[in-house]
């Protein structure tokens, strides 16, 4: 190393510098190229493109089920469907603070078990820790006279379905 | 190890001796334990050489560090339960199906159709508990001794983030009896994290794999607690025990540094005695107390009230006072300003000794978010009853 000229890779032109750094910068780049992409796939894999969960979209009974003035709980799709003389809505009985089920007493609204936030009869923040209302569901009827509820939309506190 | 030449083994008159002496010159014998059992200065020093195991220690080691009123045994203990959770874990895996319509069926399985399952399985529990606490108090003391001090200031980082690793294989183990205890503790536990913003909501779809707590929820928990997070945990412990030695051993005042002995005996039969109690302990818990395994996992059914686990119960406190400041602000803080320590503090002073005179403002504020810590664990686990209400434990 003391002499470049008298160093093995040294050819009669040269010292070889350049092509050594030549194949330094080549295997770099291949490492680190190599190393990121590998990573990346990784990273990118990780992400779920299809979910086994079910569907944001079901239907929860015919209109008849539930009777005028009534509230009823659906506990297998975590909602509540209320039939007013106005129409149907659907609240969910997920708490908008930390994802426990809320319990509904007609009249008194919503008690959530896990850090004793309560809203009120229309799933209005009555006392914290939650910060948001209880979300309201898109709710329609299909052809086959099913009410449908779309989890996936939330629409405002004045939707009601006339069914 | 020790059978290679017990202490009192000679090539004795006795059978059994002689049997012993002709152990110990067996080749195969030799070729694994090289120095034997060491009786002078030079064997000892060399047996710290010579073994896989042992070349972790120094040769010699301070008189200072080796007082168990300096260190308490801490970070030992922590390392010891470690290794027994590694054990239990290891054989609890032969018999845990990570699947909803298995997992419960599973748990059931290691209590009632396993032999010495349900010990196994309170191993594990309280060894995992105890090494939540035991990480704790082992900060607490590297911080009440100064010992985050240069030159040792990355390896502080590297225990901040061994106890955030801890803290993680617990969240992740819990899950996995897929109980009632379990799915309702991870569900608070990740709607916390989706409250971080921005990234929040999508690191919490990647933690379960979807939107809910199901199928892939419980196999990502899975790998993460068996494989992915000891990984990372036998990593940092490898290079928590190597800086150790790289920073010149265990903090110790400058005046004490030069009072030395030799590892063996003196270190490595000490380490002995802590193996030993800790065995006792976690084996005494696994005894007399069961681990809890509640109904199976309903999502459609709250209890109440709806706990995480213990030592995320002070985080669950501050979320209902509200979500983004107990949630997100105060662990942030919490965190950041014990990465950022030992880069801020760096005057040399009071190392070594426990509440240095030098060190008095800096203990009582560590003393004072630690203790709020514990106060706010506490009231979390005992005085919260249904609807998160004020109840008194007595």
């Amino acid at each position: 190393m003391t002499d470049p000229a008298r160093h093995p890779s040294a050819t009669p032109r040269g010292t070889g510098a350049g092509r050594r750094r030549f194949v330094a910068a080549v295997g770099t780049t291949g490492l680190v190229a190599g190393a990121l992409g590998l990573l990346g796939a990784l990273a990118r894999s990780v992400v779920p493109d299809v979910l086994y969960e079910a569907p944001r979209r079901f239907p929860v009974g015919r209109p008849g089920d539930f009777p005028p003035d009534s509230v009823t709980l659906v506990s297998e799709r975590r909602l509540f469907v209320f039939n007013t003389p106005e129409g149907f809505y659907a609240i969910s009985a997920v708490c908008s603070h930390l994802g426990c089920n809320v319990n509904h007493e007609v009249g008194k609204g919503f008690a959530c078990p896990c850090h004793g936030s309560t809203f009120e009869e229309d799933g209005r923040v009555r006392k914290g820790p939650a910060a948001w209302p209880l979300p309201r569901f898109s709710m329609s009827l299909s052809r086959r006279g099913e009410l449908i509820v779309d989890t996936s939309r939330t629409v405002g506190p004045d939707f009601r379905l006339k069914a | 190890m020790k059978d290679a030449g017990h202490p009192e083994a000679g090539p004795g008159p006795t059978p059994a001796g002689r049997a012993l002496g002709r152990l110990r010159r067996n080749r195969l014998v030799r070729s694994v334990f090289r120095v034997g059992w060491p009786r002078t200065r030079q064997a000892r020093l060399r047996a710290m050489l010579s073994s896989l195991v042992l070349h972790v220690h120094p040769t010699r080691v301070r008189v200072h560090v080796l007082r168990p009123s300096y260190t308490l045994g801490l970070g030992l203990v922590s390392f010891f339960l470690f290794l027994i959770l590694t054990v239990t874990g290891l054989a609890l895996m032969l018999y845990y199906v990570p699947h909803p319509a298995a997992a419960y069926r599973s748990m059931k399985d290691l209590e009632y159709a396993v032999t010495f399952g349900m010990f196994l399985r309170n191993s594990h529990r309280w060894a995992a508990h105890g090494m939540v606490a035991v990480v704790f108090l082992h900060m607490c003391r590297v911080f009440f001794t100064g010992s985050y001090k240069p030159p040792r200031e990355l390896n502080w980082v590297v225990g901040v983030l061994l106890l955030l690793l801890t803290l993680a294989l617990s969240f992740t183990g819990y899950l996995l009896p897929w109980d009632q205890l379990a799915f309702w503790a991870i569900t608070v536990g990740t709607a916390i994290v989706a409250y971080f913003p921005v990234l929040g909501p999508q690191v919490r779809y990647l933690l379960l794999g979807g939107h809910e707590i199901g199928q892939a929820a419980l196999l990502r928990f899975y790998v993460l607690h068996c494989l992915i997070l000891p990984l990372a945990m036998a990593f940092l412990v490898a290079l928590h025990f190597w800086r150790v030695r790289k920073d010149g051993g265990l903090s110790a005042p400058s005046r004490r540094l030069h009072r030395r002995v030799l590892a063996w005996p003196h270190l490595v039969f000490r380490e002995l005695l802590v193996l030993l109690l800790v065995l006792v302990v976690v084996n005494a818990a696994a005894l007399l107390f069961d681990a809890p395994l509640e109904e199976i996992a309903d999502p459609t059914r709250t209890p109440n009230p709806a706990k995480a686990p213990w030592y995320f119960l002070g985080l669950q406190e501050l979320v209902g006072y509200g979500a983004i400041f107990g949630g997100v602000v105060v662990p942030t803080a919490l965190v950041l300003a014990l990465l950022m320590l030992p880069y801020v503090d760096t005057h040399p002073r009071g190392v070594g000794v426990w509440f240095a005179p030098e060190r008095r403002v800096a203990n009582a504020v560590f003393a004072v978010v630690a203790l709020a810590a514990v106060a706010v664990t506490i009231i979390g686990t005992f005085f919260r009853g249904p609807n998160w209400a004020w109840v008194w434990p007595w």
